[in-house]
């Protein structure tokens, strides 16, 4: 039963050893289940010579299993003619909802889930909404994007009103007009929104619309500093949130010290990411899930790619679950001309240019090195009087970051936003 | 599991009549309507009915595979699209979701390319308009396409012979197999046509939270009354305009 604070307290400060003995019952659940039916597990576990019996702790799954990797899903999928690259563990008759990954970093690949009330991939969600403060009858902004499911799930599992007006790119001029009728107290920003709001923000008294919400989450790419200082300026406290390797969301609380993962839910692992040791509490690991309530596709030892700084440290407000740091994607290292680089350096240079300061912009890389810096950049035309001038104020900014002169195309922001997918840019593109 | 320990959680709570807000637009002005969690159980159980009398339901066979949907409607449509995707579940259709953006085609494609789709429901011109190419293949594979009005020329000339499925206001009509008009729920609004213009009108009928009387939705169109081919008995209109 939901507190003042926790909507499921028991679970949510469960005592370390609590959260230890649940992952290993449901993961000695898991190992047979996933063998016998996971065509892609038991070729991955074959190889490694790898059986259901070997594993009888948390210690032999985290020592023994081999990994899966996105590339894995996909080439099984190609060579087996299986859209669902070998992770299917049931009929597809006994599936629900059949949802993508974004598809910004590749193709996307599938995952499904069976359900009965509300999507399994928002359930855990409102122990989140519930921390920034949505409660019954609350008004929120039922925004977002669609592709992984009702999110507006999580807002009516907290007993909130979703307003479901446009908030995909040009909508947000209609939202805030539904932000000043209704009052809500929550919505979900997207890098994309974030640019719309800011040159919303020229007409509008953003602080005072702002003023009722109680928080708003930001996901999809980092949050760069300028966008959360302009949050702040506007009154608005923001909760970013991210993936675990598909498996559900994490998410900041009030403390804003990392994002909580629900470990009732996935069985996080941070390691080494160019091998495959557990890296210590807060160094820097890759992201590796297992999901511990999907019987339909669940990831076994997944690398998400993504890395992260990770602590099972108690969190401030009280939570026990781990919580974790996004730093970057591996592979986003950069290198041209010798030098080494990631995109939030071009982010970070481009927000110091007023007419390019919502950093939309992709890094035209064939490969991870790289001749030729070639950046596409978004620029505002409003406020835009001489191209060549913005030209060379952004290779300034640019090459003082990286240290090498930038081949820049410069496109009017709107013509870049339409290169966004699930809403977000795919900030490296190969051409 | 967390699924069921969260529905526990959430099942303890007070809960507001409302399921959610839409909105939609009256002569260039903002209409936000009210949808009930009874207004919303009604219109599921409508949905349900006409996706089964398109042949929606239960995957058959062992382990075959058959007879997913890729529902197309944005989070702004939710309060149309919803009862549809919540009818598919309770038939125990596999669904997948498309978004109504160019750069979102994509995904449609994708789910008609991988999945054994047999329905498509609610394509529109901009989605149809990005799969581009694909759009020929995805039409030859998915033998059911509801589509809205703006994106049934482009599909006809694909080689598809799509029904309708259009937003009325804060109403859904959609044609059944029987293509005599699309369907709007008769025991919760009623059609009427402007005198000048043939723009069609909207009331309400229902005992729904958003009541209108003669709004204008915008929509030119003929309507249709008596028995369909179907069985139903209510209101069908075909958009010209």
């Amino acid at each position: 039963m939901p507190d003042d604070r926790f909507f499921e307290p028991e679970l949510e400060t469960m005592p370390r050893a609590g959260i230890a003995a649940l992952q290993e019952e449901r993961i000695l659940e898991l190992v047979p289940y996933v063998y016998e039916r996971s065509a892609l597990v038991r070729k991955k576990w074959e190889e490694a010579r790898v059986k259901p019996s070997d594993i009888n702790s948390l210690a032999d799954f985290t020592e023994r299993v081999p990994f899966i990797t996105k590339d894995d899903i996909r080439q099984f999928r190609d060579q087996a003619r299986d859209p669902f690259g070998g992770l299917l563990c049931t009929g597809y008759a006994d599936t629900t909802t059949v949802f993508s990954t974004s598809g910004t970093t590749g193709d996307a690949t599938l995952y499904a889930h069976a359900w009965d009330r509300w999507h399994p991939f928002w359930a855990a969600t409102a122990r989140d909404l519930w921390e920034i403060g949505v409660r019954p009858g609350d008004y929120v902004l039922g925004s977002g994007f669609k592709m992984r499911g009702p999110l507006y799930h999580a807002d009516q599992m907290c007993g909130a009103i979703p307003v479901l007006v446009n908030t995909g790119i040009g909508g947000w001029d209609a939202a805030l007009d539904a932000i000043r009728r209704f009052r809500p107290v929550y919505a979900q920003l997207t890098g994309l929104a974030l640019a719309e709001l800011d040159h919303l923000s020229r007409s509008h008294d953003m602080r005072e619309l702002f003023s009722s919400f109680k928080g708003a989450a930001f996901a999809g790419e980092p949050l760069g500093a300028r966008a959360r200082q302009q949050l702040r300026d506007w009154g608005v406290e923001v909760f970013v949130w991210t993936s675990t390797g598909d498996v559900t969301g994490a998410w900041e609380c009030r403390q804003h010290d990392g994002c909580h993962a629900w470990e009732d839910c996935v069985l996080l692992e941070a390691v080494d990411p160019a091998g495959s040791a557990q890296v210590a509490d807060g160094e820097l690991g890759e992201l590796v899930a297992t999901s511990l309530d999907n019987p339909v596709t669940p990831m076994v030892r997944f690398r998400s790619d993504d890395i992260i700084r990770m602590t099972r440290q108690p969190c401030a407000c009280g939570r026990t679950h781990a919580r974790f740091w996004p730093v970057g994607r591996k592979g986003d290292e950069t290198i041209v001309a010798g030098r080494c680089f990631v995109p939030m350096d071009i982010w970070r240079a481009l927000e110091q240019v007023p007419q390019t300061s919502t950093a939309l912009f992709q890094l035209v890389r064939p490969a991870r090195e790289i001749d030729e810096l070639k950046i596409r950049v978004g620029y505002d035309p409003d406020t835009t009087t001489s191209l060549p001038d913005l030209r060379d104020r952004v290779s300034e900014v640019i090459a003082a970051v990286v240290g090498v002169p930038p081949v820049l195309e410069l496109l009017p922001e709107q013509e870049l936003l339409t290169r966004g997918r699930g809403g977000k840019l795919p900030r490296l593109v190969k051409s | 599991m967390t699924q069921a320990s969260t529905t526990a959680a959430a099942a303890a709570l007070p809960r507001p009549p409302q399921w959610g807000i839409g909105r939609y637009d009256l002569a260039g002005r903002p209409v936000y309507f009210e949808v009930s969690w009874d207004d919303w159980q009604r219109d599921t159980a409508w949905a349900r009915g006409m996706l089964a009398g398109h042949g929606v339901g239960a995957v058959k066979g062992d382990g075959e595979l058959g007879g997913g949907l890729v529902i197309i409607g944005g989070m702004a449509e939710s309060p149309w699209f919803d009862p549809f995707e919540t009818a598919a579940r309770e038939l125990g259709a596999p669904y997948s979701i498309g978004e109504i953006y160019a750069f979102e085609a994509f995904r449609t494609g994708m789910y008609a390319r991988r999945l054994p789709v047999t329905m498509i429901f609610g394509i529109d011109r901009t989605v149809a308009e990005g799969l581009g190419d694909e759009l020929a293949e995805v039409v030859a594979r998915v033998p059911v396409i509801v589509a809205r009005p703006d994106a049934a020329g482009l599909l006809a000339a694909a080689g598809a012979a799509p029904f309708i499925v259009t937003r009325l206001g804060p109403a859904i009509a959609v044609e059944c197999p029987h293509r005599s008009g699309a369907h709007v729920n008769g025991a919760e609004w009623t059609l009427t046509q402007a005198e000048r213009g043939g723009e069609v009108l909207i009331s309400t009928v229902g005992p729904r939270a958003h009541r209108v009387s003669q709004a204008a939705t915008g929509l030119r169109g003929t309507l249709t009354e008596g028995r369909c081919g179907c069985g139903r008995t209510g209101q069908r209109v075909t958009i010209t305009g």
